[in-house]
């Protein structure tokens, strides 16, 4: 059982790699714009608030709602202020391949997760949490962070990785729990 | 002589408003017995300094200068809490004894107020 819980969360873990790396390392020559980045930053957070609300949908679990409320709640806030400095800058969020990319997985995702139910859609989706957050912070990282040029852009970046951290904690411990 | 009177009458009274004025921040040099004010820092997923010692009366202030919304809970079992603090919002507690507390939202969040022995 132990092993198959493993197995399970390098699914979760590979799934939500082969979604986001890719398209990281396809963009890893040519540099994002702080319009690209902006794009890429309110992408990543509305799609967890997606999964939040599908979460909210399905799901009787109270700990699971907890968590579902918390990420919409969170990341409805990141957001906010990210679109407010964006406006504040005149930046246009720009779409680009990232953000395609991310798009595609979340569609992915989200076809996987409605095709569950009861515990199953539980443990689902407590596991793409912790895998898609894992895999965000990675990108949040190694990419958005070293490429952003304005500064004010790239401490809001900065003081976004506790929080995606924090998340990740709380979705492998959620995880565990099934 | 009466100006002079009048000068020296002034220069009295603003002396007694700057030493009224002063009371507060000369608290840190004169040893004071009455309740202290002291504050927390919730930012970047951390409540800063995550372990205060105060006096039993002292009041301590919770501020969220973070990115999300927080609260302050008694752990474990939100004996006491706060409403939700959005960004900049501001949590006063009156301290009558030592315990742990945690945000309720993100649970991993913990610290200590410790009352001085």
């Amino acid at each position: 059982m132990k092993r198959m819980r493993k197995s399970m969360n390098w699914l979760a873990v590979t799934v939500a790699l082969i979604l986001f790396v890719p398209a990281a390392k396809a963009q890893s020559q040519n540099p994002l714009s702080d319009p690209e980045i902006a794009s890429v930053a309110v992408t990543a957070n509305q799609i967890d608030v997606d999964y939040g609300q599908l979460a909210l949908k399905k799901s009787h679990n109270a700990d699971i709602r907890k968590f579902a409320e918390t990420m919409i709640s969170d990341h409805k806030n990141i957001i906010q202020q990210a679109t407010a400095l964006a406006q504040r800058l005149h930046v246009t969020p720009k779409t680009n391949a990232m953000t395609q990319s991310l798009l595609n997985g979340e569609t992915a995702t989200m076809k996987t997760l409605k095709a569950k139910s009861g515990t199953a859609f539980d443990k689902a989706y407590a596991q793409n949490e912790a895998a898609y957050h894992e895999a965000v912070v990675g990108a949040v990282k190694t990419k958005l962070i070293p490429e952003t040029q304005n500064a004010e852009l790239k401490g809001l970046l900065q003081s976004v990785v506790p929080l995606l951290e924090h998340h990740t904690m709380m979705a492998k411990e959620l995880a565990s729990k099934f | 002589m009466k100006k002079f009177i009048q000068i020296v009458a002034v220069c009295f009274s603003v002396c007694l408003i700057l030493a009224g004025c002063d009371n507060g921040s000369s608290s840190s040099t004169v040893e004071s017995t009455g309740p202290q004010r002291d504050t927390v820092i919730i930012k970047l997923m951390a409540f800063t300094p995550d372990t205060l010692t105060v006096n039993k009366g002292d009041t301590v202030v919770w501020i969220n200068q973070d990115i999300v919304a927080h609260d302050v809970s008694h752990f474990p079992d939100r004996a006491w809490h706060s409403d939700t603090l959005n960004p900049q919002n501001v949590f006063v507690k009156v301290i009558d004894d030592s315990s742990s507390y945690f945000c309720s939202i993100h649970p991993t969040m913990r610290a200590t107020v410790l009352l001085k022995k």
